[in-house]
């Protein structure tokens, strides 16, 4: 994806050498594409604003849960299935969440089983806490579209997963 | 913004300074936008990974190894993910939140942006023959151009983090995109 090196396979009218003033001439077309993107694609105020506030975010005090598996990424998908879960899992220590994610709403386990507050993160707002059962399992009966990470209080402290794009 | 600030900026924002946070959105969110816009995605899709970007940030903001890269950083979290925003082939439904649906409606289209231009008419119109242009390069170019075109410029570093490609690679690519546009502006004789 990451690869340009297609450019170099397509018109060949720009295989010459750079000429005196040419530079300034793509610099300046270079700007004026920045006034373009200006004014027919600004970043929307909405956005920066949201940018702004996410510092409410930032908690030295919460363990971070790592994204180690995301069936998007890492799970090779099976042919003709529609409708197939994301599957997804965060590691903190000796500790995994599991979740998986479907339109119906999303369900986790705690690992090992314990009791744990679970908060669902959706852009700046948490959905009131879950109480994990015996198994450490929680639902959570809605679609977490948008940006979405999870909250969970254990006895050893709190925890946040890494965000993601759902 | 200069960017020798960004590393001052971080460790501020680490020790709580809001202001410092702050500075960080308004110098850096124009390369993220320019990041995810350089990148097929809906709408809708491109303002929820800028978001997932600046709530990540925002999470692992005391553990950044280089807060001098920040921007380094912010390039290459919304790259990754955008592309995997497009991998997840069918994504859950689309955003319902209300609010933010609405919100994101009161931004200016295009259309009304140009309207809003008391500029001449041939100002106006030169800039949408560019965007058309450029809207219409091989996607690699209009990828590497969309980027660049952040405000304040990205470094080299930024891009290189926002579209994988080797630092060294992007002046020449960069000429090479310019000197395409160019030229098609040139053949509709817009120049």
């Amino acid at each position: 994806m990451g690869d340009m090196s297609d450019v170099n396979g397509e018109e060949s009218f720009d295989g010459g050498e750079s000429f005196d003033g040419e530079d300034l001439g793509l610099d300046l077309l270079e700007e004026e594409l920045r006034r373009g993107a200006a004014i027919l694609d600004p970043l929307p105020a909405e956005l920066r604003r949201i940018a702004v506030e996410a510092f409410v975010l930032h908690d030295l005090d919460a363990r971070i849960a790592e994204l180690t598996f995301d069936s998007v990424v890492d799970a090779i998908p099976v042919r003709g299935a529609v409708d197939v879960p994301r599957m997804l899992t965060f590691h903190a220590g000796g500790l995994t969440v599991d979740v998986e994610l479907s339109a119906q709403g999303l369900m986790g386990q705690v690992l090992p089983p314990q009791t744990a507050r679970v908060e669902v993160l959706r852009g700046l707002r948490a959905t009131a806490p879950l109480t994990t059962d015996d198994m450490g399992r929680f639902v959570y009966g809605e679609s977490p579209a948008g940006p979405f990470a999870l909250r969970l209080r254990t006895d050893e402290g709190v925890l946040v997963t890494d965000w993601l794009t759902v | 913004m200069e960017r020798g600030e960004v590393g001052a900026q971080v460790r501020s924002a680490v020790d709580g300074d809001a202001a410092a946070w702050k500075a960080l959105v308004e110098g850096l969110s124009p390369l993220v936008w320019s990041v995810v816009r350089s990148h097929r995605l809906s709408d809708a899709d491109a303002h929820e990974v800028y978001q997932t970007v600046w709530f990540r940030f925002a999470q692992h903001l005391g553990r950044i190894r280089e807060p001098d890269k920040a921007g380094s950083w912010l390039a290459s979290t919304a790259r990754h993910e955008c592309l995997k925003v497009l991998k997840s082939m069918r994504r859950l439904t689309p955003t319902d939140d209300p609010q933010l649906l609405d919100r994101v409606s009161e931004d200016r289209t295009p259309e009304q942006s140009l309207l809003d231009l008391e500029e001449a008419d041939a100002q106006t119109e030169r800039i949408r023959h560019l965007w058309q242009e450029f809207e219409e390069l091989g996607e690699r170019c209009r990828q590497l151009l969309r980027v660049l075109m952040a405000s304040p410029p990205p470094s080299y570093q930024e891009v290189s983090a926002a579209l994988g490609i080797a630092v060294g690679s992007i002046g020449p690519l960069r000429q090479r995109c310019l000197r395409r546009l160019r030229a098609r502006l040139e053949a509709r004789g817009a120049v």
